[in-house]
């Protein structure tokens, strides 16, 4: 058996940064900078499910005002204007971003589903099954977003036996 | 926190002896966006700061980043299409009638950025020279930074979309993690070196075709003239020059004449030994 | 000229057709395949373009392409897959089925209206 590549942190970075450039500052003028973790990244949960020959969960959390700002640049608005439809159409459309971009680095044969958007509340755990791969928390205007790769521990454990 | 007068002058003028890239006056706020992440690199407080530093010990390393910081790199694949598919239809078939007797073409991609224009010179000719041909392609750029990317031959998703047929895409380029690499046998039929076009040219065989794109629009005319004369040396009697669309050899060097090629226009020398009878070089 | 645009996301379908506007397209929206199905059906004058997702409710794009190629009334129609799906294998597959082109996501603007040139939708070195 080959040796599955799982995306490292290094990679959702790339995937990030392009987003950036592509969507959230095309002048190049506004990045995300990171920081060690985004710990208030937690107003909205976007995500979506991976299946096939890795099982898991690609999300994008941040506060609702960084969620506003998104969906702002977007849809060319003002965050004022943003209503809670523009949110998670907007957040889960960055979730199938970053998963289906994800998916594509993983061995051929898994699928990604459409994206899943919640307003949670801190600290609240949506897989209690799965486990924590890799996270990349920033900060944008000074509003925090976090982007994270979860991985079902069932296949943890076969991978590691 | 704008560039102070003495601190512009010191970086144009560095940029001028190192690139012959011109900075003139409105370029400040060019100047200071770029070096900006250049300073935080270096661990500098601020642009300011970090200028200071290098003028009281200059140091190279610090100033080829300043250099690479200002140059351009803006680039694409077959980059407005035109002079890519003049080569395809009118400069290669025409070269293929005169070079029957070694089947090989030579081309030259000079200042050629990240790699994108000499890869899709090999894709244009790979697709194009019937079999038994061979082709070999030179990437120079003045910047080692873009010299070294080009020569890992992978690029990101976003890279990939611009300008690069899906179709030739899946040919030529396998996945590789979040990149795209070049196929090895791609791959293997460019070479690349680091070059400035405005020091004297290293004596290298001549070539059929020279892409020559989007690079002499940051040279003053003299600087442009020089360059042109010296890239002519290097030209076959019967080979090609392709220029940016809004680069021209006319008012700046009259060995060149423009003749057209496809939907654009491409330059050669005038003295051109009548086809046929080209030299062996 | 005339395009579509299929996409389950109105923001994606938004900044496709702000760039598909400032390129001086007339835009219809659709949210997935079968509704796009639904809409050209009923368009006297069907347009030059579609832009379609992959991955979407009811209908998916790679269906919604093998659909319009079996369609003698979309013959014309030029396809360009707009996705997040980057495997090239998945490339193969949709253009086996038949899509002309192939725009990843995330994509710039600039990118997209390359993507078009190549597809001589827009002159070459058209920007926005
Ligand atoms: C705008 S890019 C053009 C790339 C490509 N030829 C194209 O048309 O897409 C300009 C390139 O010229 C290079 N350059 C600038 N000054 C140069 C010099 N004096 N000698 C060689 N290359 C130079 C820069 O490093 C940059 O990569």
């Amino acid at each position: 058996m080959s040796v599955q590549y799982v995306p490292t942190v290094a990679d959702l970075n790339e995937i990030v940064e392009q987003v950036w450039a592509s969507y959230l500052d095309p002048e190049g003028v506004n990045p995300l900078i990171p920081v060690e973790s985004a710990a208030d990244a937690s107003d909205i949960h976007a995500s979506v499910s991976i299946t096939g020959s890795w099982h898991g969960h690609v999300v994008v959390a941040c506060s609702n005002a960084a969620g506003k700002l998104a969906a702002a640049a977007f849809l060319a608005m003002e965050p004022e204007e943003v209503t809670e439809a523009d949110l998670i159409d907007v957040l889960g459309e960055l979730a199938n971003i970053v998963g289906g971009n994800v998916k594509s680095m993983l061995p051929a044969g898994c699928f990604v589903s459409l994206p899943h958007v919640v307003s949670a509340p801190a600290q609240a755990n949506h897989w209690p099954a799965a486990v924590q791969v890799c996270e990349l928390a920033g900060l944008w205007s000074g509003e925090s977003i976090a982007f994270s790769m979860w991985q079902s521990r069932e296949l943890t454990g076969e991978a590691a036996a | 926190m704008t560039l102070s007068a003495a601190d512009f002058a010191f970086v144009s003028a560095l940029v001028r002896r190192e690139s012959s890239i011109v900075l003139g006056p409105g370029k400040e706020y060019l100047v200071e966006a770029r070096l900006i992440p250049v300073a935080r690199q270096t661990g500098a407080a601020s642009v300011a700061e970090f200028l200071a530093a290098i003028q009281r010990h200059p140091d190279p390393v610090g100033q080829s980043r300043i250099v690479d910081a200002l140059t351009t790199n803006e680039t694409s694949w077959f980059r407005d299409q035109d002079p890519f598919t003049a080569l395809t239809t009118q400069v290669l078939p025409e070269l293929i009638a005169n070079r029957a007797a070694n089947r090989h073409i030579r081309v030259w991609s000079a200042a050629c950025s990240s790699g994108q224009e000499p890869y899709s010179l090999a894709i244009a000719l790979r697709e194009t020279l019937p079999a038994g041909w061979t082709y070999e392609i030179l990437g120079t750029d003045i910047s080692g930074e873009m010299i070294e990317r080009a020569e890992r031959g992978e690029f990101s998703q976003v890279e990939v979309n611009r300008g690069l047929p899906v179709q030739k895409l899946v040919h030529n380029f396998e996945r590789v993690g979040a990149h795209w690499r070049v196929m090895p046998a791609l791959r293997r039929t460019v070479t690349f070196q680091r070059m400035n076009l405005t020091a004297p040219l290293p004596a290298l065989p001549p070539f059929d075709v020279i892409f020559l794109r989007n690079v002499l629009i940051y040279f003053d005319v003299e600087t442009k003239r020089s360059v042109l004369r010296s890239m002519g040396r290097l030209l076959r009697p019967d080979g090609w020059l392709f220029l940016g669309a809004a680069e021209t050899t006319i008012g700046v060097d009259d060995n060149y004449e423009r003749v057209v090629a496809g939907r654009t226009s491409a330059y050669r020398l005038r003295a051109a030994v009548p086809v046929g009878t080209a030299g062996k070089g | 000229m005339h395009a579509i645009v299929i996409d389950d996301s109105r923001a994606m379908r938004l900044i496709l057709r702000r760039i598909l506007g400032q390129l001086g397209f007339d835009v219809v929206e659709a949210e997935d395949g079968q509704a796009a199905l639904n809409v050209l059906e009923g368009m006297e004058q069907k347009p030059d373009l579609a832009l379609v997702d992959w991955n979407m409710p009811n209908m998916n794009g790679l269906e919604f392409v093998t659909a319009a190629r079996d369609n003698p009334q979309l013959r014309e129609m030029t396809l360009v897959m707009v996705t997040t799906e980057s495997e090239q294998s998945q490339i193969v597959r949709a253009l086996a089925a038949g899509a002309h082109e192939y725009v990843i996501k995330p994509f710039t603007s600039g990118a997209m209206v390359e993507k078009l040139a190549l597809l001589g939708l827009v002159p070459s070195g058209a920007s926005l």
